[in-house]
């Protein structure tokens, strides 16, 4: 079976989407989980504060889950743009 | 090479896939077992008046945390011992499909059901009086974190008893083997966390006997969603399975098959984990603090859907490389 | 243009439901209510007290009717997959996308509403300038990943049913699997759907 160039490149393309989005998913997901954790943890302690505890650990998620969207973005590229 | 007969590939994949599924299989129960016992050990030494109590628990949790593996081990003896009527290549792609998805999705469930069943013996030593609810707990807990494991079987049984025989060899294959591995290694993580969600919720009853049906219903709704990743893993895999292909003898249409079930397969470990730790610390935290109970569930969900949205991501780009590539 | 009929029919037959529900819980009213009363009572005080607690008393009241009827017809949609014959309106990808999108609609507009338009474009901004487009694709996302978890469960739980009934032959286990899949896996996100859509909004004023 005889492979091409183009074919070769467009099929790593998209084996790399896939590694980069699916490894890339590991470590905002437990970072996440850490954060809401400890959200939980600090609620137990101070069930006053719920509010804000939400709201810092929202904030704390969506920060710790660039890396992620950072890794959806090039896995779109991958496989539309390159 | 590629002269030989189907008939030669298909049993050097079946042999080559038994030692991968057992090998691969039996990496979570050991440790898993190897933890309940250490464990025990520490226990008994603290309170050796109850040592009869605590080796049952030990045993029963060990037993629980053994079915992971033993799924492996049928799957393998399967692999084995069975004669494949009609050989193709596909078969021995379906061959290692299933022996992936057996061996990685035995992992998770086989250390996850450690846990509970650890500090079971940790609480029974601690609160004699409640052992018989420790068990029951524990062994709730134990079963529904073997569920990735039993998801994992499932797959691995459609890929060794459906004819596949229409598919065209190139890109099926791909599809077959990224099935196989977007179920085993989804399972991995929500196996973990399964495990660490049960072990807190052991941990709260030994400290608050009297919380316990509360504790067990929180602890459930945790488990359920920490499943979610595992079921997402599945259902890209029968995706894979159950799709229609045309024959295309390139390399790129195979690869973003086989790339689909590696991304949500990975994208699946660490928010199952992660969202394990959340259940950790929510149903510690019920147990602990059951006036705060409604509002550290609700967190605990909120918490843990969000740290999903990875393993979101990485099905849709799976479900991309599918469908639109 | 392609009409998902079956999902459609789906849907009505949800909302007829829910219309039947309404219409029972306030017809007769009473001080000590009747038994169809207490549940429609059930599903607003909780809904209204926990919009409430996420963003403040005044927003809260505005939002609280829409987030309960976002619930309600979320957990009679997931439930319908239970009842042979039907299927559930969410597994097919349009019924989550087009919620969510609501959801985002709704955020964004309390967002505008609340900070003015110059305060809410310039959170795009934050921290660097040169984010913005990765803050504008992580907007996009929130709605990409809360329609996919529903889409995912719900379809991921009925193929499970499908699959496993099939594999041991309709024997025993399918009515617990159904219990499990679509009634407690379907409440659960159902109620973690309506979460996430306060959420977003809370995000958004504050």
């Amino acid at each position: 079976m005889a492979i091409e160039g183009a074919d070769l490149i467009k099929a790593a393309a998209f084996l790399g989407a896939g590694i980069s989005m699916g490894l890339g998913a590991i470590g905002p997901g437990v970072g996440e989980g850490m954060v809401a954790a400890k959200a939980c943890e600090a609620i137990g302690k101070n069930p006053k504060e719920a509010g804000l505890l939400t709201r810092t650990m929202l904030v704390g998620q969506a920060v710790s889950e660039s890396t992620g969207i950072y890794s959806l973005v090039i896995a779109l590229l991958l496989l539309f743009v390159v | 090479m590629m002269e030989w007969e189907p008939q030669i590939w298909v049993r050097a994949a079946a042999f080559f896939g038994g030692g991968l599924c057992i090998g691969l299989g039996a990496i979570g129960a050991a440790i898993g077992e190897g933890y309940t016992a250490s464990v025990a050990n520490e226990s008994m030494a603290r309170n050796p008046s109850q040592s009869n109590v605590v080796l049952k628990d030990m045993l029963v949790g060990q037993a629980v945390a053994e079915s992971a593996a033993i799924f492996a081990l049928v799957v393998a003896m399967i692999l084995l011992f069975s004669s494949f009527s009609n050989p193709s290549w596909l078969t021995a792609a379906a061959i290692i499909g299933a022996a992936l998805s057996m061996g990685f999705g035995a992992i998770g469930a086989g250390i996850g059901s450690g846990f509970p069943a650890g500090e079971a013996c940790r609480g029974t030593v601690r609160q004699p009086a409640v052992a018989n609810k420790l068990m029951t707990n524990m062994l709730i807990g134990a079963a529904v974190c073997q569920t990735p494991s039993i998801f994992a079987l499932v797959v691995s049984f459609i890929l060794l008893y459906t004819d596949f025989s229409a598919m065209p060899v190139w890109p099926a294959w791909a599809a077959l083997v990224g099935a196989g591995l977007a179920t085993g290694l989804a399972a991995i993580g929500s196996g973990l966390g399964g495990g660490t969600t049960a072990q807190a919720s052991v941990e709260g009853i030994a400290r608050r006997p009297e919380s316990a049906s509360s504790v067990t219903v929180v602890m459930l709704l945790g488990q359920a969603v920490v499943q979610s990743p595992a079921i997402f893993g599945l259902l890209i895999s029968f995706i894979l399975l159950f799709g229609t292909y045309e024959a295309n003898s390139s390399l790129a249409p195979a690869m973003a098959l086989l790339s689909a079930g590696l991304c949500v397969g990975f994208g699946a470990i660490g928010p199952a984990i992660g969202g394990g730790e959340v259940g950790r610390n929510g149903v510690r935290w019920v147990a602990r603090n059951p006036g705060a109970g409604q509002v550290i569930t609700r967190i605990m969900l909120v918490g843990m859907a969000v740290s999903q949205s990875t393993v979101i991501y990485a099905m849709v780009i799976s479900l991309v490389l599918i469908y639109v590539v | 243009m392609v009409f998902n009929l079956d999902v459609i029919l789906m849907t009505w037959i949800s909302i007829a439901l829910l219309l039947i529900l309404g219409i029972f819980s306030v017809r007769k009213k009473s001080l000590v209510p009747h038994s169809v009363q207490v549940l429609g009572e059930l599903f607003v005080r909780q809904f209204a007290s926990l919009t409430e607690d996420a963003l403040d008393k005044e927003l809260g009241r505005k939002y609280a009717p829409m987030i309960t009827a976002l619930f309600m017809f979320l957990l009679v949609s997931n439930w319908l997959g239970a009842i042979p014959h039907m299927s559930e309106p969410t597994r097919d990808l349009n019924t989550p996308l087009s919620l969510g999108f609501m959801g985002f609609v709704i955020a964004h507009y309390a967002g505008i509403k609340a900070k003015g338009f110059r305060g809410y474009a310039r959170e795009y901004f934050q921290p660097f300038p040169f984010m913005m487009p990765l803050n504008l694709i992580g907007e996009i996302a929130k709605v990409i990943s809360i329609s996919f978890r529903l889409f995912g469960n719900i379809m991921g739980g009925s193929i499970i049913v499908l699959v496993v009934s099939h594999l041991i032959f309709s024997l025993i286990l399918p009515p617990f699997l159904v219990a499990f899949f679509s009634l407690f896996i379907g409440t659960i996100q159902a109620f973690v759907f309506t979460m996430l859509t306060i959420v977003y909004i809370a995000v958004q004023v504050k």
